[in-house]
This record gives structure tokens, C-alpha cells and sequence, in this order.
């Protein structure tokens, strides 16, 4: 009893490196060799879904990329399933910017869609720029984008993100501010993103909107949830899994389940031999 | 005391007619928005009870009591450990602009932060995010080493702009903590992601930390690797508890009082609600101040 | 004194005031000031104060160079990145179309023109657009530097929060002991492997932990194995009883207990902090508007 203690005790001091190696391994392993875990979808998610789903077809919906790389993982998988979502059902998709990564993105999310091919080797979908999608690009300026965009779009952007003029573009003819887009949805990483989308976009116009955030922050925006200014929520890479179940593409997110499984249980056996060690040492300490 | 109270009920019902008037003006002159009588109403009452409480402050000679908060009384015993060990304090106004309140607050401890390292004559390093907070926060330090009366020991480069990226900022701050080893590590402002990151390093290298931010998200990493930690309104009143000043402690009253309203309008509401759910009115206090 | 701290406490308290009132009058010029022209000012200001940012960061960096004071490398390569960042960003174009397919140079446009026996002509993108156009010098430092050196950082979060959890989550007091056990459930409920563990195997957990209670509490080892027994009996009785569902009892069921975690006492402890935080921002605004704090001018 007395060695099984010590050897607890020893875990209990044991240097961070080590643990640093293991969630290492936690996660690397399972990105390797791919191992399958079931899905449970969460409300949020299924309101999500539900909620793009009941987008009349053929609309024309905002969507906007407001994050980066350092949270690509995250949101990425979140936005590429959006866009396969609209594009299923016939939608426009008009792609703005708060972050100047996020173009980057949005380019990388547009690349994944055009080069997916169906068992023919056939393009998914066969996607055309100006006529199924547009890239108006970033714009500095955070909340002022918003205001502007909820106003008269032309405020904002004159050029799209290639430079052409947007008048000159047909398919932004009958767009003038926010009210002629049938849903918003941001793929938000911090500011500026879902707040500032509610508070500047969905809430004043009435535009039904949607978001797809960090884990993080599904503690701020669960709020919204609840009063029905957003509908649904994609919370973190659980969300953007979830969401990749309910479409029926799995990709990357469903991928990463197992590795965040895998490490989230190192980090649990960690602390149950950490609090273990707290008691012995704790017991040890009274004896003496 | 009472006296008090009597003055704000007065003034409620002043602010509550005058907003009703503002609604009753006629289309030519209506200027007022009146779906959002409610909000002003609220805001002109925050208004009145803070300058009034500021009055007061002024008038009394009384001190007016205010609980420790262990962070800002730790921030002393920070600089001091400082000094002892010969390493410098590392200060992090936080990532966002002077357009946050957050920064502007963490700027203002940062002042206060800088008169003890002027007097104990210790190094102070700021590494900032923002070129506009840069200049605020030099010229914050150089008030106070001015003011200390050691002009000589203020270097405009104490105060340095790394970089706009939150990750390479995180980086940079990171790389300064392991190459010079300060003993004691300050968080005032407001972060995102980067703040798990500044608080296990510091916590390697074995700096006493004490963090403040209105940051929801971020406080739970920050009490988890911090020794001590300013929780949202804690953080705000930094300025007023580290001055001692009476006029900014009165804003902390005023900020208690309108707490009380605001918890006996929520009673208020939730009641208001009920019945209006179980049929017994046929009005919901929500709806109908448009909130 | 007027030029120090009466004027730009005036201007605050003018532009703070107006922003505040845009929120309440009905004026087309006050909410366009308050809501488009308040906010680009502030950035075009931002976007100027930047340059003097970065010959701050560039003069440091060149003293550490220049003295050769400790790991100066670190300084020659920061140097070399914004000069290359600056250069590419500014100076060069770096996309030139041929086709579709898109080219960093001119001179490797017009090989390729040759080379594949194109009638095509080499078309340069607008200055401008040649940040944002997929292939371009511009996204191929994004991409290929940019990018994972970012990704690598948050990246460390993972590692940290989890040396910061092993450290910190100890059961030390009861509001300690629930927050270490709110963060297991949580961190189990929210991925998928959470949904594999049956409730039952979470209710014979308690019942064994209550056990240790017991014994605790009344010194008594027969007592606390009775109760570990009896309950073990239960609980299988129970599940022989129901079928062993794997999410029933739902209360012992991770994931379910994970979102009600979230949505009821996190959410209202987070809105009742949010009140807070929204307190301290409006009372420190107005101390800011009405001037009586007055420490960001360096008073």
C-alpha cells in the first residue's frame, strides 16, 4: 500500500513536461491512426441545423469568416459545412470579413468546396464565382463594417475582393443593406464577431442570424441562444462535429473528436492522481 | 443617510417625468427616441446617483469603507519582491486599444503601478499590443516618475510597442518573461486567448501574478494560474482603491447602489412576469418598457 | 495646464457625451458621427499610430543588433521579417495571372506563356487585390509562415491547460471540490467518448466515493462497507430492473448533466458577472466623461 501510495505521490509532483509529452501523444495518436467515436448532437447544433435548413431556397445569405488560423480548427470545419449546407439547397452565398485572415479563409474554405468530387470523380459542386457565391473581402473598422453593411452596403464595399466594381456585379443588383439577405450567419473567433453581428446586424435589422463560435466563448453567446437572437449555436469542435454528423460529410472536426476525447481524459486522470497525491500527502502530513 | 435615499427617490421621479415629457413632445420637435425611455431613464438615474455620491465624498471627511480586495493589496507586496530580488516587474495592459475600457483602466493602474516602481526603484517592462496605447501608457509612467521625483530613472523604451498580432504578441511577451525573468508579472486589461498563455509561463518561471480583467471568458483561466486575481468590477475600481481618492471611491458607491436598483428591478421584473405567464395581468413589465 | 489637461478632458467629455446621447436622439448626423464616423476616425488615427509602433519596435530591435546584446539573432530575424513583410506587402505585386493559373513574378508568367505555347497574356493584379488573391506572394507568406507560427501558438494552449488543470484543480475546500468536479464533468460530457460511459458506471462511482464519506464521518470501516454494498445492491437492482439504458438515469448521464451544467448554474453565475463587468464599464465611462478620472492623461 505503502509503494502504490509513493508511486501516487510521484505522479502527483510529477514535471509538466511529462504531461506535456503524453497530451502530445494523446493527441497525435488518434489524429494518425483515425479512430471513429459516435456523435451525440446537442440541441444548439440541431437548432443550428434546423435553422439553415428552413432557409427558403435560393436565398441570398451573408455569410461572414471572422476568425484566423490560430483558430482554424475550430471554426474552419464550422464554415466549410455552412457552406456546403447553403450550397445543397440552391443559396447565394455572399462572404464578408471583420478579420484580415479571414479572407484567407475564406478562400481556403471556397478551394475545399470547388475541388470536392462525388464517387464519379464529378466537382460536388460546380460553383461559380459571381453567380453562386461572391467574395466581398475584408473591410477594417469592426462594428463600423456592421453598421454600414445594416445601412447601405455601398458604404462599405464599393470593390469586391478582386477589385471589381460592385455595382458592375449582377448578383449584388437587388442587395442594398443587410434587409435583403434571408440569414446571416458568422464564423466567429473573438471580436469582432457574434456580438457585434447581434448587436449591430440581426438585432436591429430582423435578419435571422446564426453563429458558429470557440468553445470558449459558447459561455458568452449561450445567452443569445436562449432569447432567440441567434438560432442555434456551433459550440467549439464539438459543435462543428456535430453539425458535419447532421449534413452527412464527416470531416475534419468528426476526425478530431477522438484526439480531444483522448487528451480531455489524460487531463482527467491527471487531476484524479494529482488530488489523490493532495490527499495522501495531506494524510501523511497529520500523521506526523 | 436617509437624506440620501430621499434625494435619490426624488430624483427618480424627476428623471421619470422628464422622460415622459421628452416621449410627450410634439412629432415637430421630438428628437428623443422613445423606445429606448427605459435605458435613459436608467442612464440619467446612474448619472444622478454618481455625482451625487461624488458630492458627497467631497463634502464628508469621512473615509468611506471599502473591503481588500488581496489582489491590489498583493500589488505593493508584488514591487517589493521585485526590488528584493534586483528583476523587474512585467506589466500587460492587455491586447485591445485605447477604445476599450479595459485598456484605458489597465492604463490607469499602470500609472499607479509605476509610482511604486519610481519610488522602490525597481525595472518596470510594458510590452504593448497597441501603438495609441503605447504613447498613453509612456506618457502615464513619465507622470509618475515625474511625480516621484526621479525623472532621471524614467526610459521612454520602458514602455515598447512589439506587435498588432495577438499570437505574436503572446509569443513576444512570452520570450521576454523566459529571457529576463521578472519577479513579478502584472495582467491589466483585457485578453482573449493569449491569457492561459502569459500566466503558465510566468507560473514557470515562478513570478508572483496578479491579473485584472472584465474579460468573462478569461477570468477562469487567470484565477486558475494566477496567485491573484481582479474579477470584473474588482478590476474597475483598481484606480479608486490604489488612489485612495475620495471622489473616484464615491464612484464605487454609486456603483453598489444602482446594483440594488438594478437587483429590485430584476425581483421586480421576474414577479411582473409570473403573473402576467399564470394570466393574472394582462401587461409584462419587459414589453412594455420595450427592454 | 490648458493645453495638458483642461482641453483634452473637454474633448473627452464632449465626444464621450455625444456618442452617449447619439444612443437616445433621433438625428440622422449625430448617429451617423456616433455610429460609421466616430469609430473609422479612431481607426484611421489607430492605422497612423501604427508607423509610430513600428519604428519603436524596429529602433530596439536594431539597438540589440547593432550592441550585440544578449540573442540578438532573435532580433536580426525580427528585423528581417518586417522588412520582408513590409516589402512584399507594399512593393512587390506578386500575382500575375496567366489564365487562371496565377504567377509571383512577371518574368515566371511570361516563361510560362512560352512554355505551354499560351495565347494568353500576362495579366498583373490590382494593387490592392494583390493581398487578398488566392496564389499570390502576399497568401503564400500567410499560408505557409504566417499561418502555422500562429496555429503553434494556440496550439500551446492545449498543453497548458492542461499542466494548468493538473495543478490548480485540487480539492482543497467545497467550493474548490465542485469545481474540480464541474470541470471533469464537463471535459468528459463534451466529447464524444463522455456519451460512452453508461450512468450506471457514474452512480457506482458516487456511491463508492460516498463511501469513503461515511467512513470519514463516522470512523466506522463496517458501516462505510455496508453502505457501499447496499448501495452497489441498489443501483443493480435498479439497472437489472430498467434494462441498463446507458443514459438513463438521465442525472448520471455526462452529457446531459454537462448541459445542464452550462445552461443553468454556469449561465447564471456568467450573466450575473457580465452584469458586473457592464456595471464597472458604464461607472468608469462616466467618471471618464465627467472628468473625475483623469489618470489615462498622466494625472
Amino acid at each position: 500500500m505503502k509503494f502504490l501510495e509513493d508511486i501516487i505521490l510521484k505522479l502527483g509532483a510529477v514535471d509538466r513536461r511529462f504531461i506535456f509529452i503524453l497530451i502530445g501523444l494523446a493527441v497525435l495518436i488518434p489524429l494518425l491512426t483515425p479512430i471513429s467515436l459516435p456523435v451525440r448532437e446537442t440541441p444548439t447544433t440541431v437548432k443550428f441545423y434546423e435553422g439553415i435548413e428552413s432557409i427558403p431556397k435560393n436565398s441570398k445569405v451573408l455569410v461572414s469568416f471572422d476568425y484566423g488560423p490560430s483558430t482554424r480548427p475550430e471554426i474552419h470545419p464550422m464554415n466549410v459545412g455552412v457552406l456546403r449546407h447553403l450550397l445543397r439547397n440552391g443559396n447565394t452565398i455572399y462572404i464578408s470579413c471583420l478579420w484580415p485572415d479571414g479572407i484567407y479563409m475564406a478562400l481556403d474554405a471556397l478551394e475545399e468546396i470547388t475541388d470536392e468530387v462525388n464517387p464519379d470523380n464529378k466537382s460536388t459542386f460546380n460553383i461559380k464565382e459571381y453567380e453562386d457565391y461572391i467574395l466581398l473581402g475584408y473591410r477594417p473598422g469592426a462594428e463600423a463594417v456592421i453598421k454600414g453593411l445594416a445601412s447601405d452596403l455601398r458604404k462599405v464595399y464599393t470593390v469586391d475582393s478582386k477589385g471589381r466594381f460592385i455595382d458592375d456585379i449582377e448578383m449584388m443588383d437587388d442587395i442594398k443593406n443587410l434587409n435583403d439577405f434571408a440569414y446571416i450567419y458568422s464564423g466567429s473567433a473573438g471580436y469582432p464577431g457574434t456580438f457585434e453581428w447581434v448587436k449591430y446586424g440581426g438585432d436591429p435589422t430582423g435578419v435571422p442570424m446564426s453563429s458558429g463560435t470557440t468553445s470558449v466563448q459558447v459561455n458568452e453567446v449561450i445567452p443569445y441562444v436562449q432569447t432567440g437572437q441567434l438560432i442555434g449555436l456551433l459550440a467549439g469542435m464539438p459543435g462543428a462535429a456535430e453539425y458535419e454528423k447532421l449534413i452527412a460529410v464527416p470531416g475534419i472536426a468528426i476526425q478530431g473528436m477522438a484526439a480531444q476525447s483522448f487528451a480531455h481524459i489524460v487531463i482527467v486522470i491527471f487531476i484524479v492522481f494529482g488530488n489523490l497525491a493532495f490527499f495522501i500527502k495531506q494524510r501523511r502530513d497529520r500523521k506526523y | 443617510m436617509n437624506n440620501k435615499y430621499q434625494v435619490y427617490a426624488v430624483g427618480i421621479v424627476g428623471i421619470l417625468l422628464f422622460t415622459l415629457a421628452l416621449s410627450a413632445l410634439p412629432e415637430s420637435l421630438n428628437f428623443f427616441r422613445e423606445e429606448k425611455s427605459a435605458m435613459f431613464a436608467f442612464t440619467l438615474t446612474v448619472i444622478m446617483i454618481m455625482l451625487y455620491e461624488v458630492r458627497l465624498a467631497k463634502s464628508s471627511s469621512e473615509d468611506i469603507f471599502l473591503r481588500t480586495i488581496p489582489g491590489l493589496k498583493a500589488v505593493e507586496e508584488a514591487v517589493g519582491r521585485s526590488t528584493e530580488m534586483g528583476r523587474p516587474i512585467l506589466y500587460v495592459p492587455g491586447i485591445m486599444d485605447m477604445n476599450e475600457v479595459e485598456t484605458v483602466a489597465g492604463v490607469v493602474v499602470l500609472g499607479h503601478v509605476a509610482n511604486m516602481t519610481a519610488q522602490y526603484e525597481t525595472e518596470l517592462d510594458v510590452p504593448v499590443a497597441r501603438a495609441i496605447v503605447m504613447q498613453s501608457a509612456r506618457q502615464v509612467a513619465k507622470e509618475a516618475y515625474m511625480t516621484q521625483g526621479r525623472p532621471e530613472m524614467y526610459n521612454e523604451d520602458m514602455v515598447h510597442y512589439v506587435t498588432d498580432d495577438q499570437f505574436a504578441y503572446a509569443a513576444a511577451v512570452n520570450g521576454i518573461m523566459q529571457r529576463d525573468e521578472p519577479a513579478a508579472c502584472l495582467y491589466m486589461g483585457k485578453f482573449f486567448a493569449e491569457s492561459l498563455l502569459f500566466a503558465e509561463t510566468g507560473n514557470s518561471i515562478g513570478a508572483i501574478q496578479i491579473a485584472g480583467t472584465g474579460s468573462q471568458t478569461q477570468i477562469p483561466f487567470f484565477v486558475t494560474a494566477c496567485d491573484y486575481t481582479l474579477m470584473g468590477e474588482e478590476f474597475f475600481a483598481a484606480s479608486a482603491y490604489l488612489s485612495k481618492e475620495p471622489e473616484l471611491i464615491a464612484g464605487i458607491t454609486a456603483q453598489d447602489i444602482i446594483k440594488v436598483l438594478l437587483i429590485g428591478f430584476i425581483m421586480l421584473a421576474i414577479v411582473s412576469r409570473a403573473f402576467f405567464d399564470l394570466g393574472l395581468t394582462d401587461f409584462n413589465l419587459i414589453t412594455l418598457l420595450n427592454l | 495646464m490648458l493645453l495638458k489637461r483642461y482641453i483634452p478632458v473637454a474633448i473627452v467629455a464632449f465626444f464621450g457625451a455625444l456618442t452617449l446621447s447619439a444612443w437616445f436622439i433621433d438625428n440622422e448626423t449625430i448617429e451617423t458621427f456616433a455610429n460609421d464616423d466616430a469609430t473609422q476616425f479612431f481607426d484611421i488615427i489607430a492605422a497612423f499610430a501604427v508607423f509610430l509602433g513600428a519604428l519603436n519596435l524596429l529602433k530596439l530591435q536594431f539597438i540589440k543588433v547593432l550592441k550585440q546584446q544578449s540573442e540578438w539573432q532573435y532580433s536580426a530575424i525580427a528585423i528581417a521579417s518586417f522588412f520582408f513583410a513590409f516589402i512584399i506587402g507594399f512593393f512587390i505585386r506578386g500575382a500575375f495571372f496567366v489564365g487562371e493559373d496565377v504567377y509571383f513574378s512577371q518574368q515566371a508568367a511570361e516563361e510560362a506563356v512560352v512554355a505551354m505555347n499560351s495565347s494568353d497574356t500576362v495579366r498583373p493584379v490590382d494593387w490592392g487585390a494583390h493581398v487578398q488573391t488566392d496564389g499570390s506572394l502576399f497568401q503564400w507568406m500567410f499560408k505557409y509562415i504566417f499561418s502555422p507560427l500562429s496555429a503553434t501558438m494556440f496550439a500551446l494552449l492545449a498543453f497548458f491547460v492542461a499542466s494548468a488543470s493538473f495543478r490548480a484543480f485540487r480539492a482543497r475546500n467545497l467550493e474548490a471540490s465542485l469545481l474540480l468536479i464541474a470541470g471533469i464533468i464537463i471535459m468528459l460530457g463534451r466529447v464524444p467518448v463522455g456519451s460512452l460511459i453508461s450512468s450506471w458506471l457514474i452512480m457506482y462511482i458516487i456511491a463508492f466515493s460516498v463511501g469513503f464519506g461515511v467512513n470519514a464521518y463516522t470512523r466506522n470501516r463496517n458501516m462505510a462497507l455496508g453502505w457501499v454494498l447496499g448501495s452497489f445492491g441498489l443501483i443493480t437492482g435498479l439497472g437489472f430492473t430498467m434494462g441498463w439504458p446507458i443514459d438513463q438515469p438521465a442525472i448520471f448521464y455526462l452529457p446531459a448533466l454537462q448541459e445542464w451544467i452550462y445552461l443553468v448554474p454556469n449561465l447564471a453565475g456568467s450573466r450575473a458577472i457580465l452584469i458586473g463587468i457592464g456595471l464597472g464599464i458604464v461607472a468608469t465611462s462616466l467618471r471618464y466623461i465627467f472628468g473625475l478620472e483623469k489618470s489615462y492623461l498622466g494625472e
